[in-house]
């Protein structure tokens, strides 16, 4: 059978332009791995193994996470959902969070475990979000710990800043670690509906602390349908705050968790950060509750979970790249 | 855009590959002294009319059009450069497993297979060797697919068409080339398992990028050097070595086309179509 198979591989691949595919019937294990020697011999690709065909890719694949910014290349960054609880409940929050949403917290020891890990694996830096991560009253631990590990940059919406908890705010250290704070708007109108009652003045009073007690700061605005012109406004506004352009985020609602419109999302669609909660690992951390979104039920071990995503993300890449190829405009 | 002083390359459309391939090496050559384009043939006849007829400046010649090019141009055409691969071509006789035979000589009387008629490696020099020991056509039974005829067996498709004769029982052995086998060995022991090498040639020289003598050196040397730099090692490069079947090009060695020449002289095979 493997020089029958053979012969079938010269005819179909021999017969299959570069960059475009071909499946071939095979027959078990061995024909799978005949194929594979085969392809890897003369320069072509297996790009996957079902239970009764390969596909197999002419010529060899440029692997396409080279062709991504290093930053941007899946593993570079890690988020972690610290817990889902929040003192807000947006209306378009993409996970869902609340004060009443269950707390998921991920306890001290494993998140000291994950950070480990994420060293070794060679994440570049650490992205803490929630639920609002200062719900926790063990936060400042865990940022003294993931700042000295990696440069960690911690979500928040600073409305928690006074009294006590300013003086706490104040120990952190400054290297290593900034604060994502989410204003949606110029003005209290547009980001209170969405966010609740008052949450903009003290967005705006949060920013000016953690401005005042020397923290690097970015300003991340979620924008919905209503937003109209007012993103030149919220502009403004970053200018006026004396925000660089590196601390500026402004992005549209992502249709996943209470949000019942807004961008559209899938595995094949996004380029993977590796998210961990307390759940599992997800593709994204804008898709923390969808379950078409998550990878695997525990992240360890990281370095495995991240390579399952790149491979994954690596045939959706290569998979979209052949469609394309397959239907010629002209 | 190319500039109608690129140098103009001929090749013969035998895969669907062969455009991706030109492209690529047109892109190679973009930014060196010699820039290029392309044109593509249907056949190799065509396309060395069309270097006779000045209409291209270099043809990517197979060996059997080589050797019409260099006669049709009363010896004066020159071979650039050739592929490693082509340094050492070899044609292979295979039968099944455990069929006893061994050397030429065992398949007088023998049904074998071979490839189209314009084919060096699958008919032409096979029949040559053949004869150089004293079996000719009439000695054999022989079983012909004239599967790519213009192609100059560059498609392989009679190669596999002989040994698939070979396979299902309807000839003792076929001639196939080198680049074949190799494409057979590729699958590991098991995929050539049920067969056996009863003979290998001689290494013979294959392709070579041919050109009139008329053509000026100083239009021709930027362009080898620049083909010979082709890298392995650099991804891009390696891309187009490996869909073209080459590690490395090369100068040509034209003492391997006296095996092929002879062949076709006493085969009486046409210097035209």
């Amino acid at each position: 059978m493997s020089l029958d198979l053979t012969l079938r591989l010269i005819e179909a691949v021999g017969a299959t332009a570069a960059g475009s595919t071909v499946l071939l019937p095979v027959d078990g294990p061995d024909d799978v791995e005949t194929a594979a020697r085969w392809a890897e011999a003369t320069g072509n690709t297996v790009l996957t193994v079902q239970s009764e065909v390969v596909e197999i890719y002419r010529g060899r694949v440029a692997d396409p996470i080279d062709a991504l910014s290093p930053d941007r290349r899946p593993g570079h960054r890690l988020w972690i959902y610290t817990n889902f609880h929040c003192n807000l409940a947006c209306d378009y929050c993409c996970v869902e969070s609340s004060p009443k949403a269950r707390r998921r917290i991920i306890d001290i020891d494993e998140f000291t475990g994950i950070i480990d890990e994420a060293a070794a694996a060679g994440v570049a830096e650490l992205y803490l979000t929630g639920g609002e991560p200062f719900m926790l009253i063990d936060l400042d631990e865990r940022l003294q710990l993931a700042s000295a590990t990696l440069p960690t940059t911690v979500l928040t919406n600073a409305m928690q800043w006074q009294g006590e908890r300013r003086r706490r705010l104040d120990a952190l250290p400054r290297e290593g670690l900034t604060f994502q704070i989410s204003l949606d708007s110029a003005t209290a109108g547009l980001h209170d509906r969405h966010r609740g009652l008052g949450s903009f003045d003290r967005a705006v009073e949060g920013i000016g602390v953690a401005l005042e007690l020397g923290f690097h700061i970015r300003v991340a605005a979620t924008l919905g349908a209503d937003a109209g012109s007012t993103e030149h406004e919220l502009r403004r506004l970053f200018d006026e705050l004396g925000l660089e352009p590196y601390q500026r985020l402004v992005r549209r609602i992502a249709r996943q968790g209470a949000a019942n419109a807004g961008l559209t999302m899938s595995r094949a669609s996004l380029i993977p950060e590796v998210c961990v909660t307390a759940d599992g690992v997800w593709w994204h951390p804008v898709a923390a509750i969808d379950p078409t979104m998550k990878v695997s039920d525990h992240w360890a071990p990281l370095r495995t979970t991240i390579e399952t995503i790149r491979d994954e993300y690596r045939s959706h890449r290569i998979a979209n790249d052949v469609l394309a190829s397959t239907f010629p405009c002209a | 855009m190319t500039d109608r002083q690129d140098i103009l390359v001929g090749a013969v459309a035998y895969s669907a590959n062969v455009v991706p391939i030109w492209e690529a090496i047109r892109a190679y050559f973009a930014d060196s002294a010699a820039p290029m384009d392309f044109v593509l043939f249907s056949n190799y006849e065509r396309q060395v009319d069309a270097l006779l007829a000045g209409h291209i400046d270099i043809a990517w010649n197979t060996n059997v059009a080589w050797i019409r090019t260099l006669r049709r141009t009363g010896g004066t055409a020159r071979a650039l450069a050739t592929r490693d691969t082509d340094l050492v071509f070899t044609s292979i006789m295979v039968s099944r497993a455990g069929s006893r035979l061994d050397g030429l000589e065992s398949l007088r009387g023998k049904r074998v297979a071979m490839g189209s008629r314009d084919s060096g490696q699958a008919r032409i020099l096979p029949l040559h060797f053949l004869r150089r020991i004293g079996i000719t056509e009439s000695d054999m039974d022989l079983v012909i697919f004239d599967s790519d005829v213009g192609k100059h067996g560059d498609t392989g498709r009679s190669d596999l068409d002989a040994l698939r004769a070979v396979i299902d029982g309807d000839a003792d052995a076929a001639a196939i080339g080198v680049n074949v086998w190799d494409a057979l060995r590729a699958g590991g022991d098991a995929a050539v398992a049920d067969l056996s090498v009863v003979w290998e040639s001689e290494p013979y020289s294959h392709c070579n990028f041919s050109v009139l003598g008329t053509l000026a050196t100083s239009r021709t040397d930027p362009w080898v050097e620049h083909l010979l730099a082709m890298d392995w090692e650099v991804p891009e490069q390696r891309r187009i070595l490996e869909l073209e079947g080459l590690t490395a090009w090369k100068p040509p060695n034209l003492d391997g086309y006296r095996s092929l020449a002879a062949a076709m002289d006493e085969q009486r095979i046409s210097d035209q179509w």
